[in-house]
């Protein structure tokens, strides 16, 4: 409730400026006290305009930046490595030039505490991005990234299947789809557990043809599940741009069909990402149900891997040969960098006053270094045994070596 | 005649099939419609035939399946191929319909319709999920389809050619791992059979039985094998549903020794239906399985290769089911 007593306060500071209708109109709403907490979209009409990030400290400003700078370093760092360094043995679907919506959601979310309290998010097959967002130890990345026996899930997820339930991290998922529902399943345990716990998805754009889309919002709005739907459109499905897939320019407008709110976000601004998140995450909190919030982003490199890409210079502008026929256009993708989540941040803080350019230097060295420590930190790791594949099938024992005949 | 590669053979056989019925459809998803090999014309079917009847779709595997299926129903001859990354969605589709609806129509209802099914089991590092090699299994399980197999371009375009021309539901399980195998292939279109498991090398000593990804393992230890003065027969099943129990048995009645090979799980693998109707038939024979643990696959390259069956293994347990 302390995220409504702040609400009613903003709109008393409001009040002050406002004119006499207003105020009148408002005082209205405080005398009704119990109007203005259970029906917070009059007040939301009438005067906070949802700009949330106007209220959150320097020190959590810094740390979104830094977020988003570490994930862009890390990406940016393995498409070096698949580019060039043999050692490195995975390809990666790299998730640069989606930074500010993973980190614009968890940034509005609790990702520190017990399991049982903490927010949970579900992430895709391009899982960079909402693992470090979520707090994932970037080591241990590394280290499962290259499938090391000490990575995050001990050699067993590689890219597409990782998982953290410290940090609420259920997982990366490489089926497009089904996340979702489960997902929407977390929130009903949440819902019937009655805490104040919420449950994400992040899902693509090509999600939105799943018949799991359907279904999560059916039934989070049935049930008013404290669910919230992250679309990420980055415009392709693989190669296939996402007008194969839907019908809407904006995917968010089928939220309606479900009586959810739905919203279309600059997924390249991380403010206005977490604008938006703050008031799903408390509508979520409050038990009035889910929300579909797409966010308009960008790929920098192909599909996945880095085919197309050179060392050193961010963005696959090459050919891929995996997409064939449907190759993105070359300057669509020069369009999106002049618009990247890493500058805006930066100039936004910088304008804000929050930091200046030598500290905003300081910050992405600070990343920088963090990202090269935990690549150095997996290069010494331990491979895998081979033997205990056999191991982790149930929670006790292990399966017979059938392949020996 | 030409080098072609197995990806390019079924394509062919797609693109004169649909030349001849002009209202047969083709859905897909992620892979393009394309296929090109060297020194061959490529075919790119979304452009040959218009996006009415070849569509590329959103992520819908289910819309995939049942819209297929739903074509056949009202008499169109339509395919569609579904990859790896989707492979196990559209299971009611077929487990409940595809398999179903003549029986339960009491023959009213046919399906002129072909379901490529990609399967991976060939990729170290794909974790869990994308390089799984179980669904052989599944399909080959449900009453009422045909489940078919390739292990060579070749025999890719017969049984497709096949499987288009069969008026009954065809699951054409497609190794994602063979796509770029290549062999001479006739330009022409021919038939291969969808019930007939073939003998890959002739032996007295040992039969050993596998299907699609797991054949060139299979012939590269029989290879090793008959160096080594072992006698092999070889056998493609090709055919996983109905099982040409007629040439297993006929193997096995001369060689008393069957070793089956599997990427899919130990459990219910094909080899164990192959080997319990060898058993039904033949007396005084020895068995062995080789399967892929019941463990999902796991993305560790160290793991992964040392659970995956290979070529080691069935030349280890050849020697040991013949000594």
């Amino acid at each position: 409730m302390d995220n409504r007593d702040q609400f009613t306060r903003d709109v008393t500071d409001r009040m002050s400026s406002s004119s006499t209708t207003r105020r009148t109109l408002l005082k209205g709403f405080a005398a009704a006290g119990a109007a203005i907490s259970v029906s917070s979209k009059i007040a939301w009409a009438d005067g906070e305009i949802g700009y949330w990030a106007k209220d959150l400290p320097p020190e959590k400003l810094i740390d979104m930046y830094s977020t988003i700078l570490r994930i862009r370093w890390f990406d940016r760092t393995l498409a070096d490595k698949m580019l060039g360094d043999r050692s490195f043995r995975n390809l990666i679907h790299l998730y640069c030039g989606q930074e500010a919506v993973a980190t614009g959601v968890c940034a509005a979310l609790n990702n520190k505490g017990p399991f049982e309290e903490i927010d949970v998010i579900y992430g895709t097959h391009r899982p960079t991005g909402h693992a470090i967002a979520k707090g994932v130890d970037m080591k241990k990345l590394a280290a499962e990234y290259n499938f090391k026996a000490t990575g995050l899930n001990r050699g067993y997820a590689g890219e597409m299947h990782l998982a953290d339930k410290s940090v609420g991290y259920i997982g990366a998922d490489g089926i497009v789809g089904p996340a979702a529902v489960i997902a929407a399943g977390s929130a009903f345990a949440f819902r019937a557990r009655g805490n104040k716990q919420v449950a994400v998805v992040f899902g693509g754009d090509g999600t939105y043809a799943t018949a799991a889309f359907h279904s999560s919002m059916n039934n989070a709005s049935l049930l008013k599940l404290p669910f919230i739907y992250v679309l990420e459109n980055n415009l392709y499905h693989q190669f296939a741009h996402y007008s194969y897939s839907c019908p809407m320019k904006d995917i968010a407008t089928a939220a309606s069909m479900y009586r959810v709110p739905g919203y279309v976000v600059d997924g390249q601004d991380v403010m206005q990402v977490y604008n938006k998140m703050k008031d799903a995450v408390e509508r979520a909190r409050a038990g009035e149900g889910p929300t579909l919030i797409e966010a308009k982003t960008y790929r920098y490199y192909a599909h996945w891997g880095a085919p197309g890409a050179t060392v050193g210079q961010m963005g696959s502008f090459g050919y891929d040969p995996q997409a064939i026929t449907s190759w993105r256009p070359e300057r669509e993708l020069r369009d999106w960098l002049q618009r990247d989540p890493v500058d805006i941040c930066r100039n936004t803080l910088i304008s804000w006053g929050v930091i200046d350019q030598a500290k905003a230097s300081a910050i992405e060295a600070a990343a920088k270094q963090d990202v090269k420590d935990a690549f150095e930190w997996e290069a010494k790791q331990p491979l895998c045994k081979p033997e205990d594949g056999l191991k982790n099938v149930f929670v006790e024992g292990s399966v017979a070596a059938r392949q020996l005949g | 005649m030409a080098q072609k590669s197995f990806m390019y053979a079924v394509y062919e056989a797609v693109q004169h099939e649909m030349r001849q019925r002009k209202d047969m459809t083709w859905l897909f998803e992620l892979t393009p419609a394309v296929a090109s090999s060297p020194g061959v014309p490529v075919i790119n079917l979304e452009k040959e035939f218009g996006r009415t009847r070849v569509n590329n779709t959103g992520i819908d595997e289910m819309w995939m399946a049942g819209a297929t299926l739903g074509a056949g129903l009202v008499g169109t001859t339509a395919i569609t191929y579904i990859p790896y990354q989707g492979s196990q969605i559209p299971f009611e589709m077929l487990q409940n319909h595809a398999g179903k609806l003549h029986y339960m129509s009491g023959g009213d209802a046919t399906m002129p319709v072909v379901f490529i099914i990609e399967i991976s089991g060939q990729s170290p590092g794909f974790g869990g999920q994308h390089s799984d090699y179980e669904c052989d299994s599944y399909y080959a399980h449900i009453a009422g389809l045909k489940v078919v197999i390739a292990s060579t371009p070749y025999d890719a375009k017969g049984m497709m050619v096949s499987a288009i021309r069969d008026p009954n539901p065809v699951v054409y399980l497609f190794p994602a791992g063979l796509r770029q195998l290549s062999e001479e292939v006739p330009d022409d279109q021919y038939t291969v059979p969808l019930d007939k498991a073939v003998v890959r090398t002739i032996g007295n000593d040992l039969t050993i039985v596998s299907s699609g990804a797991g054949m060139p393992s299979v012939l590269d230890a029989a290879d090793q094998l008959q160096k080594a003065g072992m006698k092999v027969e070889a056998i493609d099943l090709r055919s996983l549903k109905p099982i040409d129990t007629e040439t297993l048995v006929a193997s096995v009645q001369k060689t008393k020794r069957l070793l089956t090979f599997d990427q899919s799980y130990y459990t219910l693998c094909p080899g164990a239906e192959v080997i319990a109707r060898v058993a039904e038939n033949v007396d005084g024979a020895r068995y062995k399985r080789i399967a892929f643990p019941d463990a999902p696959p796991p993305a560790s390259p160290e793991m992964f290769t040392w659970m995956r069956p290979n070529a080691g293994h069935i030349v280890a347990a050849a020697r040991k089911l013949v000594s």
